[in-house]
C-alpha cells in the first residue's frame, strides 16, 4: 500500500484515525485504496462516521492521524486549495450548500473565485446544469425549486468545478421516488470517482461498485455492492 | 421604531447618514481585522434570524398586546458590537426595501437610531460591562433588559431630535419626548424580556456562542485594541454632542417654509423670487433643540405667538398682490389645478406613446 | 400567520418582478438608484406648505408606471406601514396649527391641513419611488449597484446572505408556528414560558446552518477579501448615464419652477 501508482489510484488511505476535539474517537484505524473512475459506497448506520470521513477527505476536519493522499498529494493545510479543486462535496442539506438567489449565479459561484472569464463560467454552468438536466431552470430562485431540484442544482455546483472526485453526503434521502430514480441515472452517467455515503442500500446497489461497511468506528468490510448489500446478517450485525 | 423618509428633511437624512456610514467604516475595519472569514455566513444567518424572528409576535402576560425581539442586543450579544451593527445594517435596508418600513431616506437615521445604539452602545456599555467576570442567567437577563431600555429610549429620542430638527411637526418639543419617552420605556422593557428569553435558551444550550466581551464566536484569541466601555462612553458623548449641534445648526439654517409657501398658494410671488423668499423666523422656536430643553410653557406660547404674527403679516400681504393678479386665493389654486391635470395628462400619453415605439423596436430587434 | 405569509409573499413578487425587468433593460442598477434617491431628497426638501409644486413630482411616477408596467394596486398595501406616524404628526399640526387661509366655499382651510396633506402626499411619493425602484432592481441589482460603487464586499456578501435565508427561516418559523399552536389552540402570540426555546430552537439550527454554508462557500473556492463574486451585466453606459441626467434636470426643473401653477394661469388667460 505504500506505494501509489500515479494516475490508477486516486485516494490512499493508510491506518486513518480521528477524534473530535482530540478526545471523542470517532474514526480509527482505517485504510482502503480508490481507483480513478470507481464508485464507492460507504454505508452505516447513524453515527458510524459516514459524514466525519468524507469531511476529512475534503479536509473540512482536520488534525486526523495517519496517512491520507488525494492524487499524491497529502491532505494537510497547505494543499488544500489544490485538494478542493479535485474533490467536489454534495452536502446532505442542500438548502445550506445553496445560497445564492437564483441557480445561475449559485452554479457560477465556483467558476467565479477560480477567476475564468465571464464567457467560460457560463459554459461551464450551462453544461453543468445540462447533466443534471436542469438547464431550463437556470434563472428560477433557489427557494421556488422542490427538493429533488433543489438537490440537482447542488450536484450542479460541484460538478461547474469539473472536480476529480465527488463526495455525496446522504444524496437520496428526502427524494422522491422518480427523483431518486433520476439521481441514480445523473450519478451513472458521471466519470468521474465518486464516493456516496448513504444507508439507502438499493440506492448503493444501484450507484456503486464497490462498498465501504463502516461500524464501531472503522471499515468492517469492503466488498463489491451486490456482495455487502445482500449478505443480511452482516448488515444487521452491523446496525442496519 | 422605524423612521419614515416623510419625517426627515435631506439635510438631516445627510447628517443620520454621515454618522452611520462612519460607524460602518469603523466596523468593516474592526470585522476584518480580526480576520474570522466563517464570520461572515454568519452574520448572514443571523440577518436572516433577527428579520424573521422580528415578526413573531409574543404575548405579554396579564395583557392584550405582543412584543418582538430587540435585534441589536440579540446580534451584538452572539457577533460582538462591530458585526452585529454591520449585520443590522443588512436587516434594516431589507425591511425598508421589502415592507416600506423607514425608507431610503431615512436609513442613514435609522441605522443610527437602532443599529448604532442597541449594537454600540447596548453592546459595549451594557452588555460587555456586565459579562466582565463571567456569565450568568441573572446578569444576562439584567444585560437584555437594561440594554433595550436604554437603547429604545436613546432611539426614540433622536427620532425626536431628527423630526424637529427637519421642520416636519409643530408638536412642541416637551410634548413629543413627553409621548414617545413612555411608549418606548415600555416597549424596551417587553423586548428586553424576550431577548433575554432567547439568550437565556442559548446560554442553557451553547453557552460558548455567546460574545462574552473579548473574544469571538468559538475562537481563544483574546482581542486588543478593542474598546473599553470607558472610551466608548467618551466616543459616544462626543459622537451625541456633534450631532445635536449638526443637527440643531441645520435647523436653524433651514428656511422657514410656512411664510414663503403661504404665499405660494395663495399665488403672489413670482416663480423667480421664490428662492430669495425664503427666511428664518416664525417657527425658528420649535425648531431648534438644542435651545428647546429650557423651553418654558410661556416661551412655547411666545413661539406659537410669532408664528400666528408671521401668518397675520403674510395675509395682510395679500390684498396687495391680488390687487396686482386680480386673484383669489381660490382662483389660484384652480389654475394650479388646472395646469396639473394637463402636464399629468400630456405626460400620460407621451408615455403611452414612448412605449408604444419601445415595444415595436424591441420586436423588430427579435426578428 | 399574517406576517410571515405577507412577507413571503413580498418576497416572491419582488424576485418574480425585478427578475422580469432585470433581463429586459440595459440601463445599470446604480443608474437606478441614484434617480430614485435624487427623487426621494428632492420630494423631501420641498416645505410642509409646498403642496403645489410638490405635487408636480407625480409625474416620475406616472412615467415609471406606465413604462415599466408597475401596478400601483399591488403595492398599496405597502403604505399602511409608513404613513401610520407621519399621519400622527400631521394630525398634531392639525391641531396646533389653525390659521385659515381661505375658505373653499364655506370650509376654513387652515395652514395645518395644507401641511398634513403635503406630509401625506409625500410619504406616498417616497414608498411609491422606493418600490418602482426594488421592483425594477431587486436585491440583487441594488447589491450589483453596491458593488459599482465599492461599498466593502463583506457587507454586500451579508445582506445577499441575509436575503437568501430570509425566506428559508421564514418558511420554517411558518411551520413552528402552526405546530405550536396546533397543540395551543386559541393562543395569539408566544406564551411566556415558550419565549425563550421558540427562537432558541430556531437560533441554533440556523448556527449550524451558517456553519455548513460557510464549508459549502470554502469548498467552491471562496475568497474573504473578494467576496461572492458577480457577473458583470450588459449594461449601456451611455443610456445609463443619460437615464440619470433626464432625471436629475426633470427634478430640477419642477424643484424651481411651480409648473402646474404656471401652466394653469396661462391657459386661464392670466
Amino acid at each position: 500500500m505504500d506505494t501509489m501508482e500515479k494516475g490508477k489510484t486516486i485516494i490512499l488511505a493508510d491506518n486513518l484515525s480521528f477524534a473530535y476535539d482530540h478526545k471523542y474517537s470517532a474514526l480509527e484505524h482505517l485504510s482502503f485504496q480508490i481507483e480513478r473512475g470507481e464508485t464507492i459506497g460507504i454505508i452505516g448506520a447513524n453515527g458510524a462516521g459516514k459524514s466525519t470521513l468524507l469531511k476529512i477527505l475534503v479536509g473540512l476536519l482536520e488534525d486526523y492521524q495517519g496517512r491520507l493522499e488525494i492524487d499524491g498529494l497529502t491532505v494537510e493545510k497547505k494543499t488544500l486549495k489544490e485538494i478542493r479543486k479535485k474533490v467536489g462535496y454534495v452536502f446532505q442539506d442542500s438548502e445550506s450548500q445553496l445560497f445564492l438567489s437564483t441557480v445561475y449565479e449559485d452554479v457560477a459561484f465556483g467558476p467565479r473565485n477560480y477567476g475564468y472569464p465571464e464567457e467560460t463560467v457560463e459554459e461551464k454552468v450551462l453544461s453543468a446544469l445540462r447533466l443534471v438536466h436542469m438547464e431550463e431552470h437556470r434563472d428560477k430562485q433557489i427557494y421556488r425549486l422542490s427538493g429533488g431540484q433543489k438537490k440537482m442544482v447542488a450536484i450542479a455546483t460541484v460538478l461547474s468545478m469539473e472536480p476529480e472526485v465527488i463526495l455525496f453526503d446522504e444524496p437520496s434521502t428526502a427524494l422522491d421516488p422518480r427523483n431518486r430514480r433520476n439521481l441514480v441515472g445523473v450519478l451513472n452517467d458521471m466519470s468521474c470517482t465518486k464516493i456516496i455515503a448513504s444507508h439507502d442500500m438499493d440506492f448503493i446497489k444501484s450507484t456503486c461498485d464497490r462498498v465501504f461497511l463502516l461500524a464501531d468506528k472503522t471499515i468492517r468490510k469492503i466488498g463489491t455492492a451486490g456482495e455487502i448489500v445482500m449478505n443480511s446478517r452482516l448488515l444487521e450485525e452491523s446496525g442496519l | 421604531m422605524h423612521m419614515s423618509d416623510v419625517l426627515l428633511s435631506p439635510a438631516v437624512a445627510g447628517v443620520m447618514y454621515a454618522g452611520s456610514v462612519a460607524a460602518t467604516g469603523y466596523s468593516i475595519y474592526k470585522v476584518k481585522k480580526i480576520d474570522q472569514p466563517e464570520s461572515v455566513p454568519v452574520m448572514g444567518v443571523m440577518g436572516a434570524f433577527v428579520f424573521a424572528a422580528q415578526m413573531i409576535n409574543f404575548t405579554i402576560p396579564g395583557t392584550g398586546s405582543s412584543g418582538h425581539l430587540c435585534g441589536g442586543i440579540m446580534l451584538s450579544a452572539i457577533l460582538g458590537p462591530e458585526a452585529g451593527f454591520l449585520t443590522m445594517i443588512g436587516v434594516l435596508l431589507i425591511q425598508c426595501l421589502l415592507f416600506a418600513d423607514g425608507g431610503l431616506l431615512a436609513l442613514g437615521a435609522n441605522i443610527w437610531n437602532m443599529a448604532f445604539y442597541g449594537c454600540f452602545v447596548g453592546g459595549y456599555l451594557i452588555w460587555k460591562a456586565i459579562m466582565k467576570h463571567g456569565m450568568s442567567k441573572k446578569k444576562i437577563t439584567a444585560a437584555s433588559v437594561l440594554g433595550c431600555i436604554l437603547t429604545l429610549q436613546l432611539g426614540a429620542f433622536s427620532v425626536t431630535l431628527e423630526t424637529l430638527a427637519s421642520d416636519i411637526t409643530e408638536l412642541p418639543f416637551a410634548a413629543f419626548v413627553g409621548v414617545m419617552q413612555p411608549i418606548h420605556l415600555a416597549i424596551g422593557l417587553v423586548e428586553g424580556l424576550i431577548t433575554a428569553a432567547v439568550l437565556v435558551f442559548i446560554y442553557e444550550m451553547r453557552p460558548e456562542l455567546l460574545w462574552d466581551g473579548r473574544r469571538l464566536r468559538g475562537s481563544e484569541c483574546v482581542q486588543k485594541g478593542r474598546m473599553s466601555a470607558k472610551k466608548m462612553l467618551i466616543v459616544f458623548l462626543v459622537a451625541a454632542g456633534l450631532l445635536g449641534g449638526v443637527c440643531s445648526l441645520f435647523a436653524s439654517e433651514l428656511p422657514d417654509g410656512l411664510e414663503w409657501s403661504m404665499e405660494r398658494i395663495a399665488g403672489t410671488a413670482e416663480p423667480g423670487e421664490l428662492a430669495g423668499t425664503a427666511e428664518p423666523g416664525g417657527l425658528a422656536g420649535t425648531a431648534e433643540p438644542g435651545e428647546i430643553t429650557d423651553t418654558t410653557e410661556s416661551e412655547q406660547t411666545g413661539a406659537v405667538y410669532e408664528v400666528s404674527n408671521s401668518i397675520q403679516e403674510a395675509s395682510a400681504i395679500l390684498p396687495d398682490y391680488s390687487l396686482k393678479g386680480n386673484d383669489t386665493p381660490v382662483g389660484t389654486s384652480l389654475s394650479g389645478m388646472l395646469g396639473g391635470a394637463v402636464v399629468i395628462a400630456f405626460c400620460t400619453v407621451l408615455c403611452y406613446v414612448l412605449k408604444l415605439f419601445r415595444k415595436k423596436t424591441g420586436n423588430e430587434s427579435l426578428e | 400567520m399574517n406576517q410571515l405569509n405577507e412577507a413571503v409573499k413580498a418576497l416572491h413578487e419582488i424576485d418574480l418582478e425585478s427578475g422580469k425587468r432585470r433581463k429586459n433593460t440595459d440601463i445599470h442598477p446604480l443608474s437606478i438608484l441614484l434617480v430614485t434617491i435624487c427623487y426621494i431628497g428632492v420630494t423631501a426638501s420641498f416645505g410642509n406648505y409646498d403642496m403645489p409644486k410638490l405635487f408636480s413630482m407625480i409625474i416620475f411616477l406616472i412615467a415609471g408606471g406606465i413604462l415599466y408596467d408597475i401596478s400601483l394596486k399591488n403595492s398599496f398595501r405597502r403604505l399602511k406601514y409608513i404613513l401610520l406616524f407621519p399621519l400622527f404628526l400631521g394630525a398634531a399640526n392639525l391641531v396646533l396649527d389653525r390659521q385659515i387661509l381661505w375658505y373653499l366655499g364655506k370650509i376654513p382651510i387652515t395652514s395645518g391641513m395644507v401641511s398634513m396633506v403635503t406630509l401625506f402626499i409625500k410619504g406616498v411619493f417616497m414608498v411609491y419611488a422606493t418600490y418602482f425602484m426594488i421592483i425594477r432592481i431587486g436585491i440583487e441589482g441594488l447589491c450589483l449597484a453596491m458593488r459599482a460603487i465599492h461599498v466593502p464586499g463583506i457587507l454586500i456578501t451579508q445582506i445577499t446572505l441575509s436575503y437568501r435565508y430570509i425566506i428559508v427561516l421564514l418558511r420554517e418559523m411558518e411551520r413552528m408556528w402552526t405546530s405550536y399552536h396546533m397543540r395551543a389552540p386559541g393562543q395569539k402570540g408566544i406564551q411566556i414560558k415558550a419565549w425563550g426555546s421558540f427562537l432558541g430552537l430556531l437560533f441554533l439550527r440556523s448556527m449550524e446552518r451558517a456553519d455548513n454554508i460557510y464549508h459549502s462557500m470554502l469548498l467552491r473556492g471562496y475568497q474573504e477579501n473578494v467576496g461572492i463574486p458577480a457577473a458583470k451585466g450588459k449594461y449601456s453606459f451611455g443610456k445609463s448615464a443619460a437615464y440619470v441626467l433626464f432625471w436629475v434636470m426633470i427634478f430640477a426643473c419642477l424643484r424651481k419652477v411651480p409648473l402646474f401653477y404656471l401652466l394653469g394661469e396661462k391657459m386661464a388667460g392670466r
